[in-house]
């Protein structure tokens, strides 16, 4: 027996928090995605139960509206046999209300084991995290991290192209104000992924060239390049604020219809994080065609929230 | 008559070009000789001496008491974040003798009895003298031009309105041709604020936290107007927290100009990045303008080594714990700064090489107390100055921590970082104060 043999392998999870990928290395993301695989068979059995977390009270706690993160959170937190309480707030200003620090607290007084929480401000949760016992989940924090939705994102690629070695994935829209962006290009990059960036310069930074990300203001000239086109929803407030002149100009210039999918790689993925703006980053057609893979991401988010609830929480056991 | 004799010092009086070991003798609040001198000699030249105190100062640098042209007071208004009195004594323990508070307050002081009363809660608690600057315009609201002759009279140093809400070029130019009467200086702080919204510098670090940026050409752009401005009506214009680059570099043409224009940058922009502030979302890091990036501190550092930036200020603002534990985008900016101003100074501008000693110490002595006026009696050891003296202990390595400082509000940027260099006592107007480090 050699003496490697007799030691016992460090725990692959050491995290009681999950707060965004640009602190994870890339085997802590593949650990997760491969703990993710296990638990997508659940969704396929009658009944879609396993104890993992029995006992365990979960807190969805949104300051921002959500339908689908939440709702996805929580099935999550049911199928591993968890508690759940939900909580959605008005973020309370720095003068009126109570602090997030003190909601936090308050809640972890009543047993809270894990907090999911989704904030308008970058942040947020890391500085729950830091206040909390429980463990801390990112459900997306201002225009930050969203991290459960980078690791669905390359879970889903990842079932269709296996290994990602040598493919080209492009993200394509409001970048600067994409927490979604930013969790896929950190998890991508570690990943060893090429990643480009689409879109108006006003709502692309600059600064992403310096991650190792491509920038094309031009989609039309690149859209043979890249295996996957994970498209953003473009918000009207920004059309509004100056970012672009207008939705038409930006569905002109950027959105996916067939014509342009047409000239993409015959495989290509099209992603979409949703809500969907039919008509206007993407066509109705391209939406529901045999390219897209809009619904099999929302599948997928759930083993991949239900891997993170498990791992931060062992991780969060495991603590002396 | 009192008197203090302080012996075997390093003097370091940069108006004065000394930069030696000699002994510094103070008579009541005044500084009667720098030279060497033994006791009897003291005591044979004035008869009339009562009580003769003996500090032995060998090892340690004997400045100019500093001179902090930048700190924000809660009080009148906030005063559960900081008072006049807590501010004062704070600054004793960073080297400071005097002190200029800035009119951010509520109400602002834009009108005498503001200025009289910041004067008067300073003479009261008797530590660091502090003198008021006053708004340009009537609620720092850029409309209605304050009382600036009646404000100089009662002891306004300088007018600024701070950040104003919105833009208001035409009291800024009328509000600078009216204060050049009374040859005082126009204190702008240049953001413009339209693109200053956000909560950290804008640049690569913003783009990757998520956080809105504040575009550093909001800066230049407003330097550069306030120099045109200063071109235009021949008053001084005092450049207050350089942050960038850009804006060094157009403080510095206007100066080649003939424009009269200082230049001041607060102490953390030269020890801290952005970079920093992404590391954690820290809200002790949240200033305003931003903390920038390295090659902003190398123009900083350049803009000092050149003269362009004349003063250094510790930009001091207290604020409450349950404010500053908040999410970074609502928490409200500010840091404390009045005891690691000194440190910062030693270690980031002295121990790097890119400024003398003395070089450093006149951006803390001599040039803001001739921004203020106050050059003729403060900021020199020229014997009939006030009795202002700082004992600094140059080697002294420290690490700020909240338990390592004296002021009420703990929220320095600073937190866990190493520094060289602390006072070790003050003596302010005559009267001897030991700091946190004791003497």
């Amino acid at each position: 027996m050699s003496p490697d043999d007799t030691e016992q392998a460090p725990p692959r999870w050491t995290r009681k928090d999950l707060l965004g990928l640009e602190e994870l290395t890339r085997e802590e993301i593949l650990h997760l995605l491969d703990t993710a695989r296990g638990f997508s068979e659940i969704s396929t059995r009658s009944i879609k139960k396993a104890p993992a977390l029995r006992g365990k009270v979960v807190l969805n706690l949104f300051f921002e509206p959500s339908t689908r993160t939440k709702s996805s959170f929580s099935l999550a937190a049911q199928r591993l046999s968890a508690d759940l309480v939900d909580i959605i707030k008005e973020a309370s200003s720095a003068t009126k209300g109570e602090s997030l620090v003190d909601t936090g607290k308050n809640l972890q007084a009543m047993g809270v084991d894990i907090v999911i929480v989704r904030h308008q401000q970058a942040g947020a949760p890391h500085l729950l995290a830091r206040a909390l016992d429980a463990s801390v989940i990112n459900a997306g924090d201002g225009t930050h991290e969203h991290p459960t939705q980078g690791l669905l994102d390359i879970f889903t690629m990842r079932e269709k192209f296996g290994d990602l070695a040598g493919k080209k994935i492009a993200l394509v829209g409001d970048i600067t104000h994409s927490r979604v962006a930013r969790s896929n290009i950190w998890g991508l990059r570690k990943l060893g992924v090429e990643v480009g960036v689409i879109g108006p310069r006003t709502l692309v930074p600059g600064a992403f060239k310096e991650l190792g990300v491509n920038i094309h203001y031009h989609m039309d000239e690149v859209l043979g390049h890249y295996d996957v086109f994970n498209i953003l929803r473009i918000q009207l407030e920004r059309q509004r604020r100056g970012m672009f002149p207008s939705v038409r100009e930006y569905h002109h210039l950027y959105g996916i219809d067939q014509k342009r999918l047409a000239k993409m790689k015959p495989g290509v993925l099209i992603m979409h994080p949703g809500p969907i703006n039919r008509g206007v980053e993407i066509s109705h057609e391209v939406a529901d065609g045999e390219n897209s893979v809009i619904l099999q991401q929302v599948s997928n988010g759930l083993a991949v929230r239900m891997a993170a609830l498990v791992l931060t929480q062992s991780a969060r056991e495991a603590r002396p | 008559m009192d008197g203090i004799l302080i012996q075997g010092g390093r003097v370091v009086d940069p108006h004065n070009g000394i930069d030696a070991e000699a002994d510094v003798l103070l008579l009541d609040d005044k500084v009667a000789a720098v030279a060497r001198m033994t006791e009897a000699d003291v005591r044979n030249n004035h008869r009339g001496l009562e009580r003769l105190q003996i500090l032995n100062a060998r090892g340690l640098v004997v400045a100019p008491g500093l001179i902090d042209l930048r700190v924000h007071v809660g009080e009148p208004g906030r005063d559960a974040e900081e008072t006049i009195a807590s501010a004062a004594q704070t600054a004793l323990h960073g080297g400071f003798t005097t002190i200029a508070v800035m009119p951010d307050t509520d109400p602002p002081l834009d009108n005498v009895a503001g200025a009289l009363f910041v004067q008067r809660q300073g003479e009261r608690a008797g530590f660091a003298q502090v003198l008021p600057v006053c708004a340009l315009t009537r609620s720092r609201a850029g409309e209605e031009l304050c009382e600036i002759g009646q404000l100089v009279e009662a002891g306004a140093v300088a007018f600024s309105d701070e950040q104003r809400p919105a833009d208001a070029p035409g009291a800024i130019l009328r509000g600078m041709s009216y204060v050049s009467m009374f040859d005082k200086p126009v204190i702008e702080v240049a953001q413009d604020p339209g693109l200053a919204g956000g909560a950290m510098n804008a640049g690569y670090e913003a783009a990757l936290a998520g956080v809105p940026g504040i575009a550093s050409v909001a800066e230049e752009l407003m330097v550069a107007r306030a120099c045109m401005f200063a071109r235009e009506t021949g008053c001084h214009y005092h450049a207050a927290l350089l942050t960038t680059r850009n804006a060094v570099r157009a403080v510095k043409r206007a100066r080649k100009l003939g424009v009269r224009v200082t230049g001041e940058t607060c102490a953390h922009y030269l020890a801290l990045t952005d970079a920093e502030v992404r590391k954690a979302y820290d809200t002790n890091l949240k200033v305003f303008p931003p903390l920038r990036t390295a090659d902003d501190i190398a123009w900083l550092k350049r803009g000092l080594a050149e003269g362009v930036i004349d003063c250094i200020s510790s930009g001091h603002r207290g604020v409450a714990p349950q404010d500053k534990e908040l999410e970074f985008g609502a928490a409200p900016f500010g840091a404390v700064g009045l005891e690691t101003t000194l440190g910062v100074a030693l270690t980031h501008l002295v121990g790097t090489g890119t400024l003398s000693l003395s070089q450093a110490l006149a951006k803390l002595t001599i040039n803001p107390a001739r921004v203020l006026r106050l050059h003729t009696r403060k900021g020199s050891l020229t014997p009939g100055s006030d009795a202002d003296v700082a004992l600094i202990d140059p080697g002294h390595t420290w690490t700020v921590a909240p338990d390592s400082l004296f002021s009420l509000r703990k929220n320095s940027p600073l937190l866990g970082a190493r520094l060289t260099g602390r006072a070790r006592a003050v003596i302010a107007r005559g009267r001897l104060h030991a700091t946190t480090q004791g003497l």
